[in-house]
């Protein structure tokens, strides 16, 4: 496979959120007002100047505490985007798909769009929306950086090598490999849809204890017509292992 | 993809091109501005360490030497050369430009005077004198040469100092020299908390 | 740290306990993991489950302020179940040493106990000797009197039962804990400690710090790679600030701050440390080569005999600690008071006091980059302006990146940093402000006189200023880095070489103690030597046997004489031969050391290991402590107890605490039933002088909140995301609660213990509705050595607001 892709190690991600502070740094997004809403995550959610957020979980077992999840949410950068097909049939200058690295780039085209129509499409409910402005945003892979030869901001910000940036291929085979490794003291560990995106989290466990959109959502009803139109033409999605 | 420190040197060069060209074969018009590459043309690039916590995390910063940011910082990132951190860094350490360009910064001399309610800006000048003034009269009416046993003892009981694991050490060595000079016992700082 | 950050993934096994290391010192886990790809045991020890907890191999919780008992019982295991490093405890350690018979220990006291003044007669912590006064040993560690013997002894009372039932940890992990850490005992397996406050801040802090160095001892984890003692310090410079001595106990580089009854250099000399051991290097045997070169360095135009003068004297066994300082300001005794790069009204324990004191100043002058609760103190919270007469002075500092200059991490590595941007708006340097400030006090002088100007008109500026720039560009951290590593003041011949006036000394064995030479710094030495600024070095070659254990010799520069893993002539056995060649740090090749800068380059077997003690063996037993030689159990001085398992008394009877407070602390006071704790998270730094004014920070962790277990939520009616208050007799702070299942109730000594944890980042002047400091609740009390306050465990109560 051609491209550039991502693979987060969920096993060894601290939530030190440099990766979130990193995101906003190199693109010089603005701070959201936020408060503590009885959890250590803020933002709450991703916004439209969020494009990056590490959500963090307390996952139990049965009464019983069982472990702290961080999951450094962001755009998975589709190999077949649904949100870009179902972008193209408003405007296809509003999302776009850069062949040589693979990464899906939200336009000042994206005004030209139904957002609703867009944030349903994505099964990881990705895109968010400026209603002044009626643009959408996401991370867009720091394509600029990786154009000229730099990892993205988020990955060289990450200490512990959760985080790693490369080569499709190579990534796919490093990520298998890591999970074979894994899957000796954590037989539930999987890979997150490994054949559909970019961005192939490893997780301990099953993935939804994580985040609800940790992997495509498919079981998740809210896809829009125009959205589920998209996913029938895309592969069929699947958790590795 | 390794990135190392040759092909970073390289890429204030390229970055430039790569956006006139836009870099994709196409006319890309992203949501937010892009001038991200673009300020970092032209930007001096000098080596630093975190001024965080005790690690010594190294940072490559970007200050423009032109146009409305110049002599400001405009980029701040882990140094991938640098053997503890190999360019990476936590959440402060990302925000770091954030705190150097920022508008809360203390930018003027302030003074409050006594029973007033409120700072008036001042210059170096007018400041450093006073502080002077106060720190001579302090430290004449407080001097005591000899103890109770009578040993002599040299020093200044009115003045105390705190500060500072957040100086250089080089400063910190002129404080240390300049406070003991003063007479001063009462020396201070973080290490004790 | 003995160690630094890299060589954390040398170790086979992690100990993080008394330290959140994911959260606060969030680089280091990159190593820290790098450990366990290499398959090392990640063991996180803490009262709540923190983000060090999710990615550890194993977590117990206890409840806060037992960390003696825990250790102490892992020191009982090792010794029961022989499972210490035999030829390193006997070689390296004092283990074999036999302690005066009249030294003893009974219901928590050692011997030479003085109730009236709460301190110890230390004459009975002391060894027999033999005829030239070398300590007497047995090797065989069979003699009751031998350290080995009396410590078994010791903590025989540190039973599992008892340690589970004191800190509430299950016994089940209590065991688990104890046999895979004493597996690093095995000759060629190293464990390490990483800790920070979690342990520094009781009132029983250096004793817990002793009693893991006593286990890193008897496991022969000192000196080798991925072992040692760590220390995870909290800012970027705190050990090259303290390495400068701004403490009121030392001057710099750790000389013991000149005492009155010490009048002269002579007799401050006559305290220099001795050994009549022939084996012993006793570095500190050539301090006063060291003291010389320091008043040289302050005072170049005299003889160092005359600047000792100049130097102010403490009284014997005076005083001048953090706790001491604002307790005396709160007294009104003093006038003015400099707070440069600090914010004490917010990370001072009992912040109250602090803010009272500054009340009473006539002037303060604070230097910070931001607004904070020190410099605006006046109109905080109960503060009328009106009625404070206090001056203030704010001086706007450059920030890190607007200066050049170096900074030392906890690694000891002195690295140099550039300037890029200008400083912004007014600020300068502080270095251009310290410097200016004492031309114009010193101008003063020269123009009206006044008390003792000699000291002034003699410090060294020309190696501190540019004389081809002016104010505020003139202050030059190069000339003062060059001072630091020290020159030839005039020419001198040392053997066979003869070094000429002005040149940088090689290293600290060249100083002299008699003027010839002039260093800033003895432990900076090697800094800037004639070949240059060694703190810039960006070079990561380095040898096979280096690379292995990640040493970077060649990259920066570490003090001393660029040395990356202290005590390392312990790694290898006395013929020279690495404990673990498939790590070694240093190993002798038959003529010379090679790997690691040796502690010395003498021959193996030559001189002990440990230089830095008069008698070159590391102490098991430790004579010079103020609550002790050996560790022991005592309850903080608030708690929720009137007895502990350990002996009749309930708290150290060595805490320094404050005549007239003891009414303000809780101790089984029922309206205060809750354990409080502060601690740290990654997006704030310390007070929050500065992460609290950087929005993206503040975005991530807007507002201080209070970490509470769900029985006592259930228990208190609180739910995740309330508004709480917690209190006690010295104030009360606003929080939003977080009641999470990564903390549980324990029960210790028949009581459910429940825990209030809350951070101490927060302030009231900004974020507004951030709340204001923990510190309002924290204790003026300390520990006896190093009088850091007991911030970790202290009596709350909380509820709804």
């Amino acid at each position: 496979m051609q491209g550039k892709s991502f693979f987060v190690d969920l096993t060894k991600c601290t939530a030190c959120r440099g990766c979130q502070v990193a995101c906003k740094q190199w693109k010089k997004l603005p701070a959201e007002e936020t408060r503590n809403w009885g959890s250590f995550q803020n933002p709450k959610d991703l916004s439209f100047i969020t494009y990056k957020l590490v959500r963090m979980t307390e996952a139990m077992d049965g009464d019983k505490f069982k472990q702290w999840y961080f999951f450094p949410d962001q755009c998975r950068h589709c190999i077949y985007p649904p949100c870009k097909m179902v972008g193209d049939m408003f405007d296809d200058q509003a999302i776009l798909h850069d062949e040589e690295t693979g990464a899906v780039l939200f336009t000042e085209a994206t005004k030209n769009l139904d957002f609703e129509e867009i944030r349903m499409s994505c099964p990881y409910d990705i895109p968010r929306w400026d209603e002044a402005s009626n643009l959408q945003s996401k991370c867009d892979m720091c394509n600029d950086r990786v154009q000229n030869g730099l990892l993205p901001a988020c990955v060289l910000s990450c200490p512990t090598g959760t985080m790693q940036f490369g080569d499709s291929d190579e990534i796919l085979e490093i990520a298998k490999k890591r999970l074979e490794e894994v899957k000796k003291y954590k037989p539930n560990a999987a890979l997150t849809d490994p054949n559909d995106v970019r961005v192939i989290f490893l997780t301990s466990d099953n993935p939804r204890e994580y985040f609800r959109y940790a992997v495509a959502s498919a079981d998740i009803p809210k896809l829009s017509r125009k959205a589920a139109l998209a996913k029938a033409i895309a592969p069929a999605r699947q958790v590795f292992g | 993809m390794q990135i190392n420190r040759r092909n970073f040197l390289k890429f204030s060069a390229v970055a430039s091109s790569a956006l006139a060209f836009g870099g994709l074969g196409f006319n890309l018009k992203p949501t937010v501005a892009k001038a991200e590459l673009l300020q970092l043309k032209d930007a001096k690039e000098t080596t630093s360490i975190c001024c965080y916590c005790s690690l010594g995390c190294g940072l490559i910063v970007h200050t423009a030497q032109s146009g409305p940011n110049k002599d400001r910082a405009v980029n701040i990132e882990g140094d991938p050369d640098h053997p503890i951190n190999e360019g990476s860094l936590c959440a402060k350490g990302a925000s770091l430009w954030q705190l150097v360009e920022n508008d809360d910064r203390f930018t003027k001399v302030l003074y409050r005077a006594p029973n007033s309610d409120k700072f008036e800006e001042k210059t170096w000048d007018w400041a450093l004198d006073q502080i002077a003034r106060r720190v001579k009269d302090t430290r004449d009416l407080t001097f005591e040469d000899k103890n109770a046993m009578g040993q002599v003892v040299n020093r200044t009981n009115g003045i105390c100092h705190t500060g500072s694991a957040a100086l250089d050490t080089e400063e910190n060595w002129l404080i240390s020299s300049l406070m003991r000079t003063l007479g001063l016992t009462y020396i201070e700082h973080q290490a004790r908390i | 740290m003995t160690n630094h950050y890299i060589d954390l993934m040398n170790s086979d096994c992690i100990l993080m306990m008394g330290a959140n290391p994911a959260e606060n010192h969030p680089i280091s886990f990159k190593w820290v993991m790098k450990a366990k790809e290499k398959g090392a045991t990640l063991l996180s020890v803490d009262p709540r489950f923190t983000r060090t907890s999710a990615r550890s191999d194993f977590f117990m919780d206890m409840r806060s302020g037992t960390d003696i008992p825990i250790l102490g019982g892992l020191i009982k295991y090792i010794l029961d179940n022989n499972l210490y490093f035999k030829d390193y405890v006997v070689n390296y350690t004092n283990a074999s040493f036999l302690v005066n018979p009249d030294f003893g220990f009974d219901d928590g006291l050692f011997t030479g106990y003085d109730p009236e003044t709460a301190t110890y007669d230390k004459t009975t912590w002391s060894f027999q000797t033999d005829d030239q006064g070398i300590a007497k040993k047995d090797p065989s560690l069979q003699d009751p009197n031998c350290v080995f013997q009396l410590m078994k002894k010791h903590f025989e009372r540190y039973t599992i039962d008892r340690v589970n039932e004191t800190s509430g940890s299950s016994k089940a992990k209590l065991e688990e804990f104890y046999k895979t850490y004493a597996a690093t005992g095995a000759p060629d397996k190293s464990g390490t400690i990483m800790y920070a406050m979690g342990w520094t801040q009781h009132t029983t802090g250096v004793q817990i710090i002793r009693a893991m160095a006593m286990i890193q001892l008897l496991l022969g984890n000192v000196g080798n790679a991925g072992g040692g003692v760590n220390a995870l310090r909290g800012e970027s410079n705190v050990q090259g600030s303290t390495d400068q001595a701004l403490l009121f106990h030392i001057i710099p580089a750790y000389m013991p701050a000149p005492r009155s009854n010490l009048e002269s250099l002579e007799a401050y000399n006559a305290t220099t440390p001795k050994s009549p051991d022939p084996k012993s290097a006793n570095w500190w045997q050539n301090r006063p080569k060291y003291i010389a070169s320091l008043l040289k360095a302050m005072y170049p135009d005299q003889d160092p005999a005359v600047s000792y003068s100049y130097l102010p004297k403490l009284d014997p066994g005076q005083n001048c600690s953090w706790l001491v300082l604002f307790d005396h300001m709160n007294q009104g005794k003093f006038r003015g008071y400099f707070a440069w790069g600090q914010n004490p009204a917010a990370s001072g324990a009992d912040s109250q006091k602090t803010r009272d004191g500054l009340s009473k100043l006539d002037w303060l002058v604070v230097a910070n980059v931001f607004d904070n609760e020190t410099a605006s103190f006046w109109k905080g919270p109960g503060m009328n302006p009106a009625e404070v007469k206090t001056e203030v002075f704010i001086l706007p500092p450059a920030v890190f990146c607007e200066k050049e200059g170096s900074v030392t991490n906890s690694g000891r590595w002195v690295q140099w940093r550039y300037a890029g941007p200008k400083p912004m708006g007014d600020c300068i340097t502080d270095g251009a402000m310290a410097l200016e400030l004492l031309r114009r006090i010193r101008a003063l002088y020269a123009e009206e006189g006044g008390a003792f100007p000699d000291p002034i008109m003699n410090l060294n500026t020309k190696d501190v200023a540019d004389p081809t720039k002016k104010f505020p560009h003139d202050f030059d951290s190069k000339r003062v880095a060059k001072l630091l590593n020290g020159y030839f003041v005039k020419d001198v011949k040392i053997g066979d070489t003869t070094y000429k006036a002005g040149t940088q000394v090689p290293s600290f064995a060249m100083l002299q103690d008699d003027g010839s030479t002039a260093c800033g710094n003895w432990v900076y030495s090697g800094a800037w030597t004639e070949a240059g600024n060694n703190m810039a070095r960006r070079d990561k070659t380095q040898t096979e046997m280096q690379a292995n254990i990640g040493l970077f010799p060649n990259w920066s520069w570490a003090w001393p004489v660029n040395r990356r893993v202290a005590y390392n002539r312990a790694s290898c056995d006395p013929q020279g031969k690495p404990y673990a060649p498939h790590k070694a740090v240093i190993e002798w090749d038959g003529s010379k050391w090679v790997g690691d800068v040796p502690d010395g380059g003498w021959a193996p077997g030559e001189k002990h290991p440990f230089i830095m003690t008069a008698e070159g063996y590391a102490r098991l037993f430790g004579p010079g402590l103020a609550d002790g030689p050996f560790p022991e159990h005592f309850e903080a001085m608030e708690c929720p107890f009137e007895e502990h398992p350990f002996s009749s008394r309930l708290h150290n009877p060595t805490a320094l605490e404050f005549t007239g407070e003891a009414v303000k602390r809780a101790v089984c006071d029922p309206r205060y039933p809750f354990v409080g704790t502060t601690y740290r998270v990654t997006e704030h730094w310390q007070s929050g002088v500065l992460t609290r004014w950087t929005p993206w920070l503040v975005e991530s962790m807007p507002q201080n909140f209070v970490e509470i277990d769900p029985e006592l939520g259930k228990l208190r009616g609180i739910e995740s995301g309330d508004k709480v208050i917690v209190e006690n007799m010295r104030g009360k702070i606003e929080a939003v609660a977080i009641v999470t299942p990564r903390l549980q109730p324990l029960k210790a000594m028949g009581q459910t213990i429940h825990m209030v944890g809350t951070t101490w980042h927060f302030g009231w002047v900004h974020p507004t509705d951030g709340g204001d400091s923990s510190n309002l609740l924290t204790p003026a009390v300390g520990d006896p050595n190093t009088f850091i306050p007991e911030t970790k465990t202290f009596m709350v109560n909380i509820r709804k607001a």
